[in-house]
């Protein structure tokens, strides 16, 4: 796949005094082949910096490189792709889950071919191929972040973005959603932005973690180091922010 | 088109349809069928009234007035379409140019913005004087004079729909701009567009009436309705009819579209009063068996407690039976996902469930007094004073036009009868006892003023006001970052350790749930599925509890194994199977779990649980843990 | 968002003073720009014209020399940009030019006739929201939630009804009514009180039923606020929640509406003049349309243009008042 470099890249919103910086000077790597998660509170700009990767937000300094080179956003060809949070409107409700999928395919694939693709890439997320001719709304929300993915998935990107992509979920399906964005990962080789504000999540899912506040990397390393001995302070707030240790005992890991 | 025929069996929809189909009939084949008769002219017979033969009378050259007003439907409503259109198109050129043009764009909606201050009639005036009068000239200054406030309309439409994330997903796709216009953006907003056309071009209609019957719309020898108005308004002593005929019937036009504009939002839900099935009344039903008597320190007892909602297919019970007791300093959770209905029991108990909704229950008391029975207003004092209610979207729980003391004080005022200083005072000091900083300050701010955070503490600083017995927080910190969370959990426990304040906490979240309450209540499908202390939580019996606890990652979770998942969905209270309602997704259901309802019992003395395999060990896992689980049960 | 530092209140005061102050200059900005923009409309106006405005309004048969002198008198020969400047310079002078028809200078006959108009338009907005708020608040009350259908059916219709008869038509079917039948009011021209009372109610009962019908609309939309709830459940009375929680953020929503409403009252009086035959702009505005009376219809779209900003401005500055968020939401 690919490696996807922040460098030192500023993002601002307004103009003249109320001007912001939501990202303020981040440098950020994907490595290839691997997740990164990105962790911090609301406003933090964890947003901001995944949109500004996929071309949806200018950005004011510095650069987003893929593989060291300036990301090529030739119309029709585009290296990253994103998941949202909201499964209820991230899909068009006019067009069938098939046809969203569809239309993110490359253009060189022609039209029997279309079909055959995108039932492949319904399968990959564990749908059934016949659920390409529903509408969102007759889908759940869980199955509709599937559909999602499978769009992201057409785009034959190389690195994915997911931006909160459980957190609309309720609790008993997020883990298959999340124990399918492991699967993928791990089948396609596929390099990862996780964006998450749930610690445990990212833990789960990604081998490095950034931590940022107030539009600043404040901290950024191997999963297991950072959470095992946190440098910053703010880290550490948020370590020990985490609520209730549920207790467990080991009877509970064998259960499904 | 389904909707097309749900819509004509309404009798709006109904009467839109046969008035148009009046309308639009007359115009077609009015003209061909008495258009020479009507340009008849009777020298003998002028400005004569009523009679049989004129059933209106007759204008100026003894020609039939009826005939007139029914051949001027053509040329009235065929005018007033097109202007429409010339609206709608200018309207939409304009309203998506901004998406096009970039740079240029912020000048159109610049532009459109102005524009859209001045009213139809002056516009129209306006582009009256530069094309003129007569038939073009007033349609092309109809249609332009409603440009702007089709295009403002489009803006805005346009502007909600581009900031989905789908049109996002598709850019970020490749996919582009003409492209996302035409197959994302317009398609969605072709039915409000088209809703607010057809109203439109009644507007259309009666301001052409308008500009004909001050003069400067059609001239003579054609003639709409505007004309005919004015001119019967010249012999209004001697035929008043002449003048009120030609309005009738701009009236019905008008009407028509009105009407199908109306249907039409209806059937699209733009704006959907719900149709309210009528629910047949719900006999309360008194304590059959004699519930335990209160004792000094029960803060609340709930026996058999159920909401009841009118749908579409039959009442529905989103809380079927629930009981639990709460004491004096005890800090209770209720955890369960969306159709556990753990939102609506706290509001039941709060007796802040609305029509249609009915609560009912065995025994609800609070501090011992029956909530069921007894004077309202006794009632309204006793919650008001010892109940206090924190919700859980910070951001809109506030009035957003009074200042944050005031709608804290008013408690006071109305509760404990204080006077404004006093109630003001306390009012600040609460909010300095949520540990909000400079209070005096943020008492004269306005809650927008407010971070989240701090508008949940004040939420519960409002709730001291009084004394509280028992405060019921309804996912108060869903909508808070996780720091911030922390706080608000922090100053609920120092609550209760400080004044022995019972709290009931609702979360979908266990971990808050651990974090600060005694015991927590597991809620499945409207019922109480298991009641444990939290330190027992590893224990659980229930496989709901056991599930919902293996699916949830925390800072422990074994990162070689796949999540546990729970298949199928959680349940939507129209349709809840018989028997136990967790069994279709239940690794160890059989078809007795399938056929009864297991009830609540106690399995320790503190503990109980609702499940006929309460306890035994669960199945290992197939294979495959990434399929779509939900398609499992359908 | 913790505060860090504790002001004094008095420096919290002027803080909030000076919010409202850069939002009153902020708007009274948008005013001017806007006012400039109308200027130059109603300029463009006469040059937007096909052919020669002058030979359209005195004919074909007019000979070139009365053409030519009337160019001339006009000032249409100039360049255009000089035509611009004059026409600024006259207008912030007050000199709004000199009519064709009359020969009178245009902004006397506008300083005749204003008030006529402004005193009807003026008394028609009362009317209407004193009318309709109160019916607006109580139907919404009364069928919150699907109560009293029949009230709400019945109020439903009557306000489409209603809205949807032209005033000018309401106007006849008035004259015709109470003035020719009964007898009972005058029906043409403004002599006392009991002139104005058939206009107004012509004028007004549109807007009424639609102003009715919104702020039903929106009082039942405030009505399921989050922070009604959260009144409900501090246990005030209902009438404290109705009148002191729900009616002030159910009206910065119909002020809005109002606004445009006054806008269009104002120039509905256009029509309703010509039906009573009343002294005003409208009748004027007509005329000069028909006579091709440039200068003069030129000078009455501009006073309305103006009415209806300034209107708007006002609107703006009583919704900012009522509800603090607007000061902070320009962008």
């Amino acid at each position: 796949m690919s490696e996807l470099r922040f460098e030192d890249v500023t993002v601002c919103y307004g103009s003249g005094r109320s001007a912001t910086r939501a990202v303020d000077g981040v440098s950020l790597t994907v490595p290839d082949g691997e997740v990164l998660g990105l962790v911090g509170g609301s406003g933090s700009g964890k947003s901001t910096t995944a949109r500004a990767a996929v071309g949806l937000v200018p950005v004011d300094a510095g650069r987003i490189l893929l593989d060291g080179r300036a990301i090529d956003v030739r119309r029709g060809r585009r290296p990253l792709q994103m998941v949202f949070q909201d499964p209820y409107s991230s899909l068009d409700p006019r067009m069938t889950v098939g046809e969203s999928v569809a239309e993110i395919l490359p253009k060189e694939i022609k039209r029997a071919a279309r079909r055959d693709e995108v039932e492949r890439l319904l399968e990959l997320v564990h749908l059934d191929p016949a659920r390409a001719a529903a509408y969102p709304s007759q889908l759940s929300g869980g199955q509709r972040q599937r559909v999602a993915i499978a769009r992201a998935l057409a785009g034959r990107p190389r690195v994915l973005i997911a931006d909160e992509i459980t957190s609309a979920l309720d609790v008993s399906i997020q883990g298959a959603i999340l124990n399918l964005v492991r699967e993928l990962q791990s089948e396609l080789g596929l390099s990862m932005l996780f964006i998450s504000h749930n610690l445990a999540v990212v833990r789960y899912v990604a081998s490095r973690v950034a931590v940022m506040h107030d539009g600043r990397i404040v901290e950024e390393g191997a999963t297991a180091d950072v959470l095992a001995a946190p440098q910053d302070p703010y880290t550490r707030r948020l370590l020990a922010a985490i609520p209730g240790r549920v207790p467990t005992a080991p009877t509970m890991r064998s259960t499904p | 088109m389904r909707a097309v025929r749900r819509t004509l069996r309404t009798p709006l929809g109904a009467a839109a349809a046969i008035l148009l189909a009046i309308v639009l009939l007359t115009a077609v084949f009015a003209p061909i069928l008495w258009g020479e008769q009507a340009a008849v002219v009777d020298t003998d017979d002028i400005l004569a009234g009523p009679s049989p033969e004129h059933p209106i009378g007759t204008d100026g050259l003894g020609r039939d007035l009826l005939l007139r007003v029914l051949v001027a439907t053509r040329l009235s409503v065929s005018l007033a379409l097109v202007a429409t259109l010339v609206a709608v198109t200018a309207g939409l050129v304009l309203g998506v140019a901004p998406l096009l043009l970039g740079r240029a764009g912020r000048a159109v909606t610049w532009f459109v913005g102005i524009a859209v201050a001045f009213p139809g009639l002056l516009l129209a005036l306006f582009f009256a004087v530069i094309f003129g009068t007569g038939w073009l000239g007033a349609t092309l200054a109809i249609g332009l004079a409603g440009a702007p406030s089709f295009a403002r309309l489009c803006q805005t439409l346009v502007a909600g729909v581009a900031s989905r994330d789908y049109v996002a997903a598709a850019r970020v796709g490749g996919i582009g701009r003409f492209r996302v216009l035409f197959r994302h953006i317009l398609p969605n907003i072709g039915e409000p567009l088209i809703v607010n056309a057809t109203i439109g071009a009644g507007a259309a209609l009666l301001s052409f009436a308008g500009l004909s019957f001050l003069g400067l719309g059609i001239q003579p020898p054609a003639y709409d309705w505007g004309r005919l108005m004015m001119e019967g308004l010249s012999g209004i002593y001697l035929n008043p009819l002449a003048a009120l005929a030609p309005g009738i019937a701009v009236v019905i036009a008008g009407l028509a579209f009105n009407l199908v504009g109306e249907a039409a939002a209806r059937a699209l839900g733009i704006e959907s009063t719900g149709i309210v099935a009528r629910l047949a009344a719900v006999q309360p039903r008194r304590a059959v068996g004699a519930s335990a008597p209160a004792s000094p320190d029960e803060i609340l007892a709930i026996r058999d407690l159920t909401v009841t909602f009118p749908g579409q297919e039959g009442p529905v019970q989103p809380v079927r039976g629930v009981s639990f007791s709460l004491r004096r300093g005890e800090v209770v959770g209720i955890v369960g996902e969306s159709g556990s209905g753990k939102s609506l029991t706290a509001l039941a108990i709060a007796q802040l469930v609305e029509e249609p909704g009915v609560v009912d229950a065995d025994t609800l008391r609070f501090v011992g007094a029956d909530l069921l029975e007894g004077d309202p207003a006794d009632h309204r004092r006793l919650l008001g004073n010892s109940l206090a209610m924190v919700f859980q979207d910070p951001m809109t729980s506030f009035n957003p036009t009074k200042r944050m003391g005031g709608q804290l004080a008013e408690v006071a005022t109305h509760h404990h009868g204080m006077s404004r200083r006093e109630a003001h005072d306390r009012a600040v000091d609460r909010l300095g006892a949520v540990r909000i900083t400079d209070p005096e300050r943020r008492a004269r701010q306005y809650p927008h003023e407010f971070s989240g955070g701090m508008r949940q503490r004040a939420m519960i600083g409002m709730g001291l006001m009084g004394s509280p017995k028992l405060i019921i927080a309804d996912e108060p910190t869903t909508a808070l970052d996780v720091t911030v969370q922390q706080q608000v959990l922090n100053l609920l426990r120092s609550i209760r350790d400080d004044d022995d304040v019972a709290i009931l906490l609702i979360s979908h979240d266990v971990s808050v749930i651990a974090e600060i309450c005694d015991r927590v209540l597991v809620m499945y499908a409207g019922r109480i599925v298991e009641d444990l202390p939290v330190s027992e939580l590893s224990r659980a019996r229930h496989p709901y509890t056991r599930a919902l606890l293996a699916a949830v990652p925390d800072m422990q979770t074994d990162l070689d194994r796949p999540l546990a998942t729970v298949p199928g969905r959680p349940v939507d209270p129209a349709h809840v199977p018989a028997g136990c309602a967790f069994a279709p997704r239940c690794p160890l259901a059989d078809a007795h779990c399938r056929a009864v309802d297991p009830d609540l019992v106690p399995v320790a003395p503190t503990a109980r649980v609702a499940c006929w395999h309460a306890g035994e060990p669960l199945p290992t896992p197939v294979a495959e843990v990434a399929r779509d689980t939900e398609e499992v049960v359908a | 968002m913790t505060s860090a530092t504790a002001l004094p209140t008095r420096e919290a005061r002027r803080a909030g003073d000076h919010r409202w102050l850069r939002f009153i200059a902020r708007r009274t900005g948008r005013l001017l720009v806007s006012l400039w923009v109308l200027m130059t409309a109603a300029f463009l106006m006469i040059h937007l014209i096909p052919g020669d405005p002058v030979r359209v309004a005195l004919g074909p048969t007019a000979s070139a020399e009365l053409v030519e002198a009337r160019r001339r008198a006009l000032g249409l020969n100039d360049p255009l940009i000089v035509q611009y400047i004059e026409y600024f310079r006259g207008v912030l002078t007050g000199d709004l030019g000199t009519s064709i028809q009359t020969g009178l200078p245009v902004a006397q006959t506008i300083a005749q006739r204003l008030p006529a108009t402004a005193s009807l338009a003026v008394l028609a907005f009362v009317c209407a929201v004193i009318v309709s708020v109160p019916i607006g608040v109580a139907v919404a009350v009364a069928t919150r939630r699907g109560r009293a259908r029949r009230l709400e059916l019945g109020f439903a219709s009557g306000s489409i009804f209603v809205s949807a008869i032209p005033d000018f038509l309401l106007g006849v079917a008035l004259v015709s009514i109470f003035g020719v039948a009964l007898g009972w009011l005058p029906i043409a021209g403004r002599s006392g009180p009991e002139s104005y009372i058939l206009p107004v109610v012509a004028l007004s009962l549109g807007p009424a039923a639609v102003l009715a019908r919104i702020v039903r609309v929106e009082m039942l939309s405030v009505l399921e606020a989050d922070f009604v709830r959260t009144a409900r459940a501090k246990r005030l009375p209902p009438w404290r929640i109705y009148l002191s929680h729900a009616l002030p953020n159910a009206v910065t929503a119909t002020l809005t509406l109002a606004g445009l409403l006054l806008s269009s009252l104002v120039v509905g009086t256009v029509l309703v003049e010509n039906v009573f035959a009343w002294p005003g702009l409208g009748s004027t505005i007509v005329s000069s349309i028909q006579t091709k009376d440039y200068p003069m219809a030129q000078a009455t779209v501009l006073v309305y243009g103006a009415g209806v900003l300034i209107i708007n401005t006002i609107v703006d500055a009583i919704l900012a008042m009522l509800d603090p968020r607007t000061t902070v939401a320009e962008n």
